[in-house]
């Protein structure tokens, strides 16, 4: 038994139902380790004959290695395969990654019409008031409620205390108890590295002849983003993080990439085939379509992978009503 | 010695189907599920060492080398680095899935147990 189920055990009077309870069993500790274990060995029975550090490189590494520079001016053999020679692989993949964001989204909607990612608790505010007074509340589900209350009237609060940016906080005021900004050195730090970082992630792609692209740069503008968020607070990015604007953007990218691929096909009678003038080895342009292919992957990525993170930090609390409250236990009498 | 690479890979593969098997705690198994998306990047990046081999980069090439002769010469293998730069990315989109899933079974069922959750139990 787990510490957790121990400490509830012992004060049953005080915890009038738990919420949530983490009961850690360990079903099949044994099978389960004799499986995995089982497994792993089969895994490095198989690994023992695959070819090792002195293999001859693969033909399709060596070719990729050798067209990169007569055929696509690419000083970067990795980057030229990505966008170039297995092109229609990275296309697949753009398209899993707008899945998975899709799902996200979809999953984490509120049941209210969306316009941000936070703040949508107001919004249902009226819905809730609707549903609640017929079901009666107990001190719990109260306190639960107040608390939301606070967090709704929180914004109203910061209005009434019109400050214009953390920083005209004059230094040794006790911090908010909510406090939404972090502190003057974070905030500081962060106004330094952030164009430095955000610099760098554009020259990830930008500079495709040289190791970057549009995958590590978009992920790098994702920092930047929750950098921000992390030190300023949700209002200071609200105008950029909105659904309608991330989601066009996304979308813009997407529709970008289909371009670039077919464009190819129209042009040249290959899908991604390169349909662009290449211009002179190292510099921005040379990769032709590889580059144009690297920045809509920069748009696609970043907006995606912050469409996701936003919303899952802006997920409602939708919790369901505690069926079991009232019965003796946390639900496993049944078991 | 690359095969230890291998061999370590293989190990976390099945230290995630281990926290899968046992574990029913829901974030548990998303751990246990990166932990082999894990071993899936080791794995890669390991099979595309070569013994005293550059980096895939022709860019600028050693004094008396031309990028020709580095393309031909002892490189590390490209593709399963972009293998590796694919799978990491699905890995992100397909955590964060995972992640919105658990967060809503919670809300809806009140635990992470996946044995409480009653739709789960077939």
């Amino acid at each position: 038994m787990t510490r957790t189920g121990i400490d509830a055990d012992r004060a049953p009077a005080r915890a009038v139902y738990r919420e949530a309870t983490e009961r850690e069993p360990r079903h099949r500790v044994w099978a389960g380790a004799l499986l995995a274990a089982g497994f792993a060995a089969a895994l490095g029975v198989a690994v023992a004959g695959i070819p090792r550090e002195h293999a001859p490189l693969p033909l399709i590494a060596r070719y990729a290695l050798d067209i990169a520079i007569p055929r696509w001016k690419l000083t970067e053999p990795v980057n030229e395969i990505v966008y170039g020679t297995r092109g229609f692989d990275t296309f697949g993949e753009t398209f899993l990654l707008l899945a998975a964001v899709i799902s996200v989204v979809v999953i984490t909607r509120p049941r209210e019409p969306r316009r941000g990612y936070f703040g949508e608790a107001a919004a249902g505010a009226r819905e809730q008031e609707q549903d609640d007074p017929a079901v009666g509340a107990d001190a719990t589900e109260q306190e639960a409620r107040s608390a939301e209350r606070l967090e709704q009237e929180d914004q109203a609060q910061k209005s009434e205390h019109p400050v214009e940016t953390p920083d005209a906080v004059p230094l040794g005021t006790p911090a908010p108890e909510r406090a939404e900004a972090m502190t003057v050195v974070v905030r500081t730090a962060i106004r330094v590295a952030l164009p430095i970082l955000a610099v760098a992630g554009l020259y990830l792609v930008v500079w495709g002849y040289s190791p970057g692209g549009g995958f590590p740069g978009g992920a790098v503008m994702l920092g930047v983003l929750l950098l921000v968020y992390a030190a300023f607070g949700r209002r200071k990015i609200s105008r950029v993080i909105r659904p309608d604007l991330l989601e066009n953007l996304e979308l813009a990218g997407a529709g970008l990439i289909i371009m670039t691929a077919f464009l190819g096909l129209a042009f040249q009678g290959s899908f991604s085939a390169n349909w662009l003038p290449l211009a002179q080895l190292m510099t921005p342009l040379s990769g032709g379509v590889a580059q144009l292919f690297s920045a809509s992957e920069l748009i696609e990525v970043a907006t995606g992978l912050a469409i996701a993170v936003f919303a899952l930090l802006g997920i409602s609390h939708d919790w369901a009503r505690d069926e079991d409250r009232n019965s003796s236990g946390d639900g496993e009498q049944g078991q | 010695m690359i095969l230890v690479n291998y061999l370590a890979a293989g190990a976390l593969f099945g230290t995630g189907l281990y926290v899968l098997l046992t574990r029913r705690n829901l974030i548990k198994i998303v751990m246990g599920l990166s932990l082999m998306e894990a071993s899936t990047y080791l794995f890669m990046v390991s099979l595309a060492y070569r013994a005293g081999s550059t980096a895939p980069v022709l860019l600028s090439p050693p004094a008396g080398k031309t990028a020709r002769q580095l393309a031909h010469g002892n490189v590390a293998d490209p593709v399963l680095q972009n293998f590796c730069l694919t799978a990491v990315v699905i890995g992100v989109a397909v955590t964060a899935v995972f992640l919105s899933v658990v967060v809503r079974v919670a809300q809806h069922y009140r635990t992470l147990d996946a044995d409480r959750v009653r739709a789960m139990r077939g």
